[in-house]
Order: structure tokens, then C-alpha cells, then sequence
């Protein structure tokens, strides 16, 4: 996967598509008699920055504040303290700016009129958005045609699967074709296939230079969209990296796993003396052994491992397990 | 064993099944009282208590006046509304917590288990009761107070019976009206369009005999057409003794109306089962 | 297939009244279309004021004859039909996003919540009109009826005036439900004494003086009392002339609109500084 070059330095903020600092965000809960009543920090303190063309990826558990995140950033929710910028725009004061040039896909199945059809639907948004009615008509069956509603067009939503619901949501956030598209939980509830045309559709609009924000609990679906990944965690983010990096601070998990023939304690003990082992663990009573040996090195370790074998032991089989990034979020989140 | 008992539907003794009825009613009446607080607030309590029946009452009153009615007669529409003032709480509010049900999607949950349906509903209306007859109490200290209607002759016991015999009523007729709503998308539009039938038909405003005569029967199937014409007469004097026809036949009604209630959800529940669709209609 | 590339690129609406006309009619247009995919509504709507009207009826009956009355009693109960609507519509104009889910959606558009709001009220301000007429016509079936006009120009157009007025107090309403989580119980309880205050079945001179300001403050309270006075011979309502009330209506109504719109902004502001309008 490649690495995105971002350099904040040459740029500045208005360079950047979306710019957050320090950000905070405390919901106060009311209670029956309209006082005051609980406190929760969503967001405390939030910094990171998407350049434009970049698939940015949220993932954190359940509360973390992702979906505040986009809230705030999409001006449906003003922030208790600290700075966000959609294009250089600020959240707070240039509302309608910002909103005509971001879209909107909120994972499940609210957020529609489920009695009328999806043409139907598309042609409201378009207008509240104010696209060019003479262009919204062109605009709309072609959106429809490239999410795969074409030939459903004319029926009412409440008939619709989830998988077609979710796939007008995304039509809808693009009616008026923004620049920045934002996606929470885009795939949530989907079934493996219908999962996967959102992706699809997410690269195609990536390729098509548009940036990208998006959630997910889905860890392969971050590695396999995302150039860039924030973990966020109690409000806060934990780490922000590209995939690859991400999983490299879980570089011990990864373990080699190794079937022996004729491999005696002696060698288990030196296998402990090699540089970067961590925990070697060995079942020696059978005629062949199984031995697991945690090493960053990976791969790197085999040549080493294979020419410290007694004379007379053969390797019959070995497999080497790389992290994953859910290993390096667990971890993240875990701590 | 017990859960067994639940989950597969095994044939129950007569006792057991009762022993899970009351189980039912029990959650239900809390529930009942716990759907009241999500919508209520202080707001409401004002609304139904005191704006309503006096808004209702005056609107009535003035019109009569207006038309230059005998005192008599403005005397007797005002009570009338008095006791009809509780069809908000008894009908509309009833209905809505079923409708509140079907909009937040619990109604498949609440359909799934096999809880006893008579005991569920009546567990969830008995908080309405209470509060019709408190309303309709308030009506007519409204009628005495504001509207000057005296009350010198009244037998207060009579009064007492026919307030509560009618809210038991009338909540029995909202449940009806709610499971008929059932069929429809919301409840609350028969509700509605049902407390102004009680206008025209229950001698609210005017006698029965004024109506087309066949009408009438229709008039009669409302519990709370006895209740205007017995409130009016225990505050002209009658006493308990005396009401007791009256309040005889109402109570028939109410227990007509209950077994026409549990047919038509009965009904829907098995239509909903068949076609699936719990929540479009 | 169609790729994304094939698409044809957006282009907005340029000027500042386009954009707006465009959001009103784009919202009258799909409140119709939730309207007539679920037409229940036309119960309480049309039924409802109907029943009213009968009651109404029963009431006159014998104690006034002649046509003039019968026409003061289905112009009042039309009025009622109206302003029933109305308040109806209110409640459920934004607040149909509410439990629809749409609220954030609808938010999120570059575009006041007010104008949104305000096509929504205009089609159901024009439902409560079509049920105006409906109640005419048939009361006037039923009771055998003529409809003869003093001033038909001056009947129309106190009636288009008050039909007007009637939306912007819809709108008005519509923030008071947005910010109350008892919008139900609002328009329940609002209904007869609004139907009160506004002399539609009876004039209002009949009310306690203490009821007289919140009367003139309604300014469908001078609508009525114009078009009664444009519809019926020898009609002695309010002591305003037929012109004065038309006046007093417009002025009053420009105040309900500036105070809607001043709201929609409260409304906006407040919802995005508690996170939601969808849960109350
Ligand atoms: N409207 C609200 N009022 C009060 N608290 C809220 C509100 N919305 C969110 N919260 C709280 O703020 C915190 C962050 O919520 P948020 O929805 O941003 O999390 P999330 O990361 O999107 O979670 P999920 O993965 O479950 O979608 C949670 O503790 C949540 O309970
Ligand atoms: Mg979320």
C-alpha cells in the first residue's frame, strides 16, 4: 500500500481538506425537569489532518467519538472547544460553504423517505442542496445507474433491501457532487457482498479524486481502503499512521511456527539466545516437536533459526504469522 | 421447567396460566406507568387537567349562550363536556401507547413473547383509569365553580360511581379503538376523529332524541353516553339506587366492548402473523 | 454500466431567491407526495371538523333559521377545518423528520431549516384550505344551502390573506414543537381554545375581557371577521371595517413571520449544540 506524502509544512491549514486541533466536545445529558444532570467528555482534545484526495479511515470502539468527529465536521454539532476546518473553512461560522461541498453517508437505515421512491428522494436532496434542476435530472438517474438502483428507481424505499437502502444513502450523499465525502459505518449490517460493493464504490470514488473520511469496525475494511488510519479511543487518538506502520507496533505479535524432527532442548535454548527472540515455547515429548517463537524479525529470523538445528534434525513444516491490524488495535485500544 | 413452560407453548394448567397473566400484568402496569413519564411532564398535566375541559367546556357554553339557549340548557351541555373532557386521556392516550409501540418498533418484540394479551393491555390502561376519572372529577368542579352550575341537590356518591364506572369505561373503549388502529398506520387518527364523535353522539351537548334515529343504536354503544345522561341525573339528585339501571347497562356495554377488543387484536395479530408485517400497517 | 466518471459534473443554482424558491417548492412537493402515499390523514383533516360542524349544527337548530346562519356556521366551521389543519401540519412538518429519521439530513442541507419548513406548512396550510372548501360544499349540500356572496372579490381575498396568515402561524408553531418534546399535547390542547379565541363559531366581543389580547393577537381572528363580513348581509362582528382588518392581519402576520424565522435560527443553533433534534 502506498504512503501518502502530506507535508504540512509547505501548505498550511487552507491547504488541507479537512483540519482538526485540539478538539473537544462534552454532551451535557438533561434530565426530566430540565436541569443539567450528566456530563460525558465525547471528544478531549482531537488532532489530525486529511489531505485532499485521501481515503482517512476512524476506527475506534463503541463510544470512542467517531461519530461526534463527523458530526462536528460536518456542522451538525458545534465543538465545546478547539479548531476544525473543512477546506479552510471554519465549522463553526461557514455552515452553508462547507455544507454544499461536503456529502453525507450516515450507516443504517435512517435517514430516508421510505414512502416515496428513490427518485423521489434524490430529487429533494438535490434541491435542498440547490443543484441546477436542468442538471439534477441528468445528475440522478445516472447516480442511480452507477449505485445499481436503475431498474428499482421508481419504488418506494420502504421496499428496498438494506444493502439497496444503503446504497441510495450513498447516491444521495452525491447529488450535488462534493468534493469530500464523509461515511459513517457505510457497510454496517451489510452482507458480505453487499459490504463489498460499498467498497467498491468507495475506491471508484477515491480514484476519481474525491477525499474520503470514514468509520468502520470492520479491521480489513480500513487495511483495505485507508492510505491513512486514526485510532481513536476515549475521545482521543491513540495513533495515526498508514496501515502499515500501524501494524508494525505490533511487530512482537508476530510468531514463527515450526515442525521439527530430532530438535533437542539444547536447541530450543539457543533459539532463546537469538537477537530480537522473545518467547520460545516447545513441546519436546513427541517423536516431532512443536515450536512457536515470538520475534518482530518475522521472516527475517528463518535462515537463523533453520541453521542453528542440530545435525541430524530436519524442519518438516513452518509458518510465520504477521500481525494484523486488528492486533495493533486491540493493543491501541486495549491500553 | 419454567422457561421451558414459556418458550415452547406447551398446554399449561389453568393455573399456571394465570400465575403468568398476573406476571404479565404486572410488567405492563409498570410499563404503563413508564410510557406516562417518557411523554408527561408537568406541561401535560396542566393541559389535560385544566386547559382542555375548561376550553372545551367554554367553547360549548359560549356557543349556547351565543345562541341564546336557556340557562338549563347551557347548564346541561356543560356538564355533558364535563365528563367527556376524560375521552382525551381514556381513548386518545391509550391509543397512543400503542401507537408509540409500533413507531419505535417494539410492537414484533412485544407480539413475540407469549404474554397473555388481556393482561398486557389492561396492565398498561389502568394508570388512564385513574386519570379519567380524575379529570372528569375536575370537569365538574370546573361546572360548579367556573360555570355555575349548582350542585345543592347532588348525590356525591352517585356522582362518585358514574365518574369511575365511565372511566373504566371508556379506557375499555380506548383499547378497542387502539387495537383497531392496529390495521392502520397510526392509531391516533381513529382517536382523534373518535373524541369528536363523542360530541355528537353521547348527549354530550345535546339529548340523544335529538339525533336521526339511526343513529341512536350507535349512540348507545358508547359507554359514555349513559355516563353523561347518569351524571346529570345524580346531580339533579338521584341517588346510587336510583342510577343503577343506568350503570347496569354501561357496564354491559364496557364488557361488549372489551370482547370486541380482544377479537379485533386477536385478529390482527393473526393477519400480521400471516402476511408479516408487523409494522406497515 | 454507468461509471462515476460518466456522471454528469453538479452545477448549483446561482442567486439568492432561486435557491430558495427552489427549497420551498422541492419541500411542498415531497409533503404532498408523503401525503397522498399515506392519506390517512385526511380523517382528522376533513372528518373531524365535518363531525364538529353536525355538533355545531344540532346546536343551532331551532334556535336560528334562515340562510345567513346556516352560511356563518359552515363559513366558521371551514375556518375551523383550516386552522384544525394547521396546527396539525405544524406539528408534523419538521417533526415527521423527527421520527423519520430524516432530521439530520435534513439539517445537514445548505439551506435554513425555516424555508424547509416553510414548504412543508404551505401544502398543509393548502390541504386545511381544500378542507375549508370541502366542509363548505357538503354543509352546504346537507343543509340545502344557497351560497350567495356579498362581495366575492373581498371574500377571496380576505380568503387567500388568512390562508397566508394561517401558514406563517404554522410556521411559528412549527419552532415551538421543534423545541418541545410535548408537540402532541401542544396542538391538542391548543386546538379549541385557538378555535375560541378566534371567533369562528361565535363572536369574540362574547369573551371575558381578559381573553381579548390573546384574541387580537391571532391575526386569523381579523381574517375571519373580514371574510364574514365580504360573505354575509347585515354581518356584525369585530368593530373594524372590512379594510381595517385586512390591515391589522397583514401587520400581524409579517411579526409572526420575522419572530418563525428569528426562531428557525434558535432552533438550528440549539440543535447542533445538543448533538441531535432526532431523540427528544
Ligand atoms: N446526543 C448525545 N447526548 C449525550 N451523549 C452523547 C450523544 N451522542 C453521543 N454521546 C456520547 O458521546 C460519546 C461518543 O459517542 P459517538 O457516537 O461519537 O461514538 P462512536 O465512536 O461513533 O461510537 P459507535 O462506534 O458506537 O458509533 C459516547 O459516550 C456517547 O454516549
Ligand atoms: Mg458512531
Amino acid at each position: 500500500m502506498q504512503t501518502l506524502e502530506v507535508k504540512p509544512a509547505d501548505g498550511g491549514p487552507a491547504k488541507w481538506a479537512v483540519s482538526v486541533t485540539g478538539l473537544t466536545r462534552e454532551y451535557v445529558t438533561r434530565n426530566f425537569f430540565g436541569g443539567a444532570s450528566k456530563k460525558t467528555w465525547a471528544l478531549s482534545g482531537v488532532d489530525f489532518q486529511v489531505a485532499p484526495g485521501e481515503l482517512f479511515g476512524l476506527i475506534g470502539p463503541n463510544g470512542a467519538g467517531k461519530t461526534t468527529t463527523i458530526k462536528i465536521l460536518t456542522t451538525l454539532l458545534t465543538p465545546t472547544g478547539g479548531e476544525a476546518k473543512v477546506f479552510g473553512l471554519d465549522v463553526k461560522k461557514d455552515l452553508y460553504e462547507i455544507r454544499r461541498r461536503i456529502g453525507i453517508v450516515f450507516g443504517g437505515e435512517r435517514g430516508l423517505y421510505n414512502r416515496v421512491s428513490a427518485v423521489d428522494n434524490l430529487r429533494y436532496f438535490s434541491d435542498l442542496y440547490g443543484v441546477d434542476p436542468s442538471v439534477a435530472r441528468k445528475r440522478i438517474p445516472e447516480l442511480l445507474e452507477v449505485v445499481g438502483l436503475a431498474d428499482r428507481a421508481g419504488e418506494k424505499v420502504e421496499k428496498y433491501s438494506r444493502g439497496m437502502k444503503q446504497r441510495l444513502h450513498i447516491a444521495k450523499a452525491l447529488v450535488h457532487d462534493p468534493e469530500l465525502i464523509f461515511l459513517d459505518e457505510p457497510t454496517i449490517g451489510l452482507d458480505p457482498a453487499g459490504a463489498r460493493d460499498i467498497r467498491n464504490m468507495v475506491t471508484e470514488l477515491k480514484r476519481q479524486g474525491k477525499t474520503i473520511l470514514l468509520t468502520t469496525h470492520y479491521m480489513f475494511e480500513a487495511e483495505e481502503l485507508c492510505q491513512r488510519i486514526a485510532v481513536i479511543s476515549k475521545g482521543k487518538i491513540v495513533a495515526l499512521d498508514t496501515p502499515s506502520e500501524l501494524k508494525n507496533l505490533v511487530r512482537d505479535v508476530s510468531v514463527i511456527e515450526l515442525r521439527t524432527y530430532g530438535a533437542t532442548n539444547e536447541y530450543v535454548e539457543a533459539l532463546k539466545t537469538l537477537p530480537e527472540v522473545g518467547r520460545v515455547t516447545a513441546d519436546l515429548d513427541s517423536e516431532v516437536q512443536d515450536i512457536r517463537i515470538q520475534t518482530p524479525l518475522g521472516a527475517d529470523l528463518l535462515s537463523k533459526v533453520v541453521a542453528a538445528l542440530p545435525p541430524g534434525a530436519k524442519m518438516i513444516d513452518r509458518t510465520i504469522k504477521e500481525p494484523t491490524l486488528e492486533d495493533a488495535y486491540l493493543r491501541l485500544v486495549e491500553e | 421447567m419454567k422457561s421451558t413452560e414459556a418458550g415452547t407453548g406447551r398446554s399449561l394448567s389453568a393455573g399456571s396460566r394465570l400465575q403468568m397473566a398476573y406476571r404479565v400484568f404486572k410488567g405492563a402496569f409498570f410499563f404503563g406507568r413508564k410510557g406516562l413519564v417518557i411523554w408527561d411532564s408537568w406541561e401535560m398535566w396542566v393541559m389535560q387537567i385544566f386547559i382542555t375541559p375548561i376550553a372545551q367546556m367554554g367553547f360549548f357554553a359560549f356557543l349556547s349562550v351565543y345562541l341564546r339557549y336557556p340557562l338549563s340548557e347551557t347548564q346541561f351541555i356543560v356538564i355533558g363536556n364535563a365528563l367527556q373532557a376524560m375521552s382525551f386521556s381514556a381513548v386518545f392516550a391509550v391509543a397512543n401507547i400503542t401507537s408509540q409501540d409500533k413507531w419505535q418498533g417494539t410492537l414484533p418484540s412485544t407480539m413475540v413473547t407469549p404474554a397473555n394479551r388481556v393482561a398486557l393491555f389492561i396492565g398498561r390502561a389502568w394508570f388512564q383509569v385513574l386519570l379519567s376519572a380524575l379529570i372528569a372529577a375536575a370537569g365538574l368542579l370546573y361546572a360548579a365553580t367556573i360555570f355555575g352550575v349548582s350542585f345543592a341537590n347532588a348525590d356525591y356518591l352517585g356522582i362518585a360511581a358514574v365518574v369511575m364506572l365511565t372511566a373504566i369505561a371508556m379506557t375499555t373503549f380506548g383499547l378497542l379503538i387502539s387495537a383497531v388502529g392496529l390495521y392502520m398506520r397510526t392509531a391516533l387518527i381513529v382517536a382523534n376523529v373518535f373524541l369528536f364523535v363523542t360530541l355528537l353522539l353521547s348527549g354530550v351537548n345535546f339529548p340523544v332524541s335529538v339525533l336521526p334515529g339511526w343513529l341512536q343504536p350507535v349512540s348507545w354503544a358508547i359507554p359514555l353516553t349513559y355516563g353523561t345522561e347518569a351524571v346529570r341525573e345524580a346531580i339533579a339528585g338521584t341517588s346510587l339506587l336510583g342510577l343503577l339501571p343506568l350503570l347496569g347497562w354501561e357496564a354491559l356495554d364496557a364488557l361488549l366492548v372489551m370482547v370486541a377488543g380482544y377479537a379485533v387484536f386477536a385478529g390482527f395479530e393473526s393477519l400480521a402473523r400471516r402476511t408479516g408485517r408487523f409494522e406497515e400497517y | 454500466m454507468v461509471t462515476m466518471d460518466e456522471v454528469t459534473p453538479g452545477k448549483m443554482t446561482e442567486g439568492y431567491l432561486a435557491k430558495r424558491v427552489q427549497v420551498l417548492k422541492a419541500s411542498a412537493f415531497l409533503t404532498s407526495k408523503l401525503f397522498f402515499a399515506d392519506p390517512q390523514w385526511l380523517i382528522p383533516n376533513i372528518i373531524a371538523p365535518f363531525i364538529f360542524t353536525l355538533v355545531a349544527f344540532f346546536l343551532f337548530q331551532g334556535q336560528t333559521s334562515g340562510p345567513d346562519f346556516l352560511l356563518y356556521l359552515v363559513l366558521g366551521s371551514g375556518l375551523m377545518g383550516m386552522w384544525g389543519t394547521t396546527i396539525y401540519a405544524s406539528a408534523n412538518s419538521i417533526g415527521f423528520d423527527r421520527w423519520n429519521g430524516t432530521m439530520e439530513s435534513t439539517l445537514a442541507a445548505p439551506m435554513p431549516l425555516s424555508w424547509i419548513a416553510l414548504g412543508r406548512v404551505l401544502f398543509n396550510t393548502l390541504q386545511g384550505v381544500l378542507t375549508a372548501v370541502f366542509i363548505l360544499v357538503i354543509g352546504l349540500a346537507w343543509f340545502r344551502t344557497g351560497f350567495a356572496i356579498v362581495n366575492p372579490p373581498a371574500f377571496l381575498l380576505a380568503s387567500v390573506a388568512t390562508f397566508l396568515s394561517l401558514s406563517f402561524f404554522g410556521l411559528l408553531m412549527t419552532t415551538v414543537l421543534l423545541l418541545s418534546r410535548k408537540g402532541g399535547f401542544i396542538t391538542n390542547s391548543m386546538e379549541i381554545p385557538v378555535y375560541i379565541a378566534t371567533g369562528t363559531m361565535f363572536p369574540v366581543i362574547l369573551l371575558p375581557i381578559v381573553y381579548l389580547p390573546f384574541s387580537f393577537l391571532l391575526a386569523p381572528t381579523w381574517g375571519i371577521d373580514a371574510i364574514r363580513l365580504a360573505a354575509l348581509p347585515g354581518y356584525v362582528g369585530l368593530p373594524t371595517t372590512y379594510w381595517e382588518d385586512i390591515a391589522i392581519m397583514v401587520v400581524e402576520t409579517v411579526a409572526y413571520m420575522a419572530l418563525a424565522f428569528f426562531l428557525f435560527r434558535r432552533v438550528e443553533a440549539y440543535a447542533k449544540r445538543i448533538g441531535t433534534l432526532e431523540e427528544y
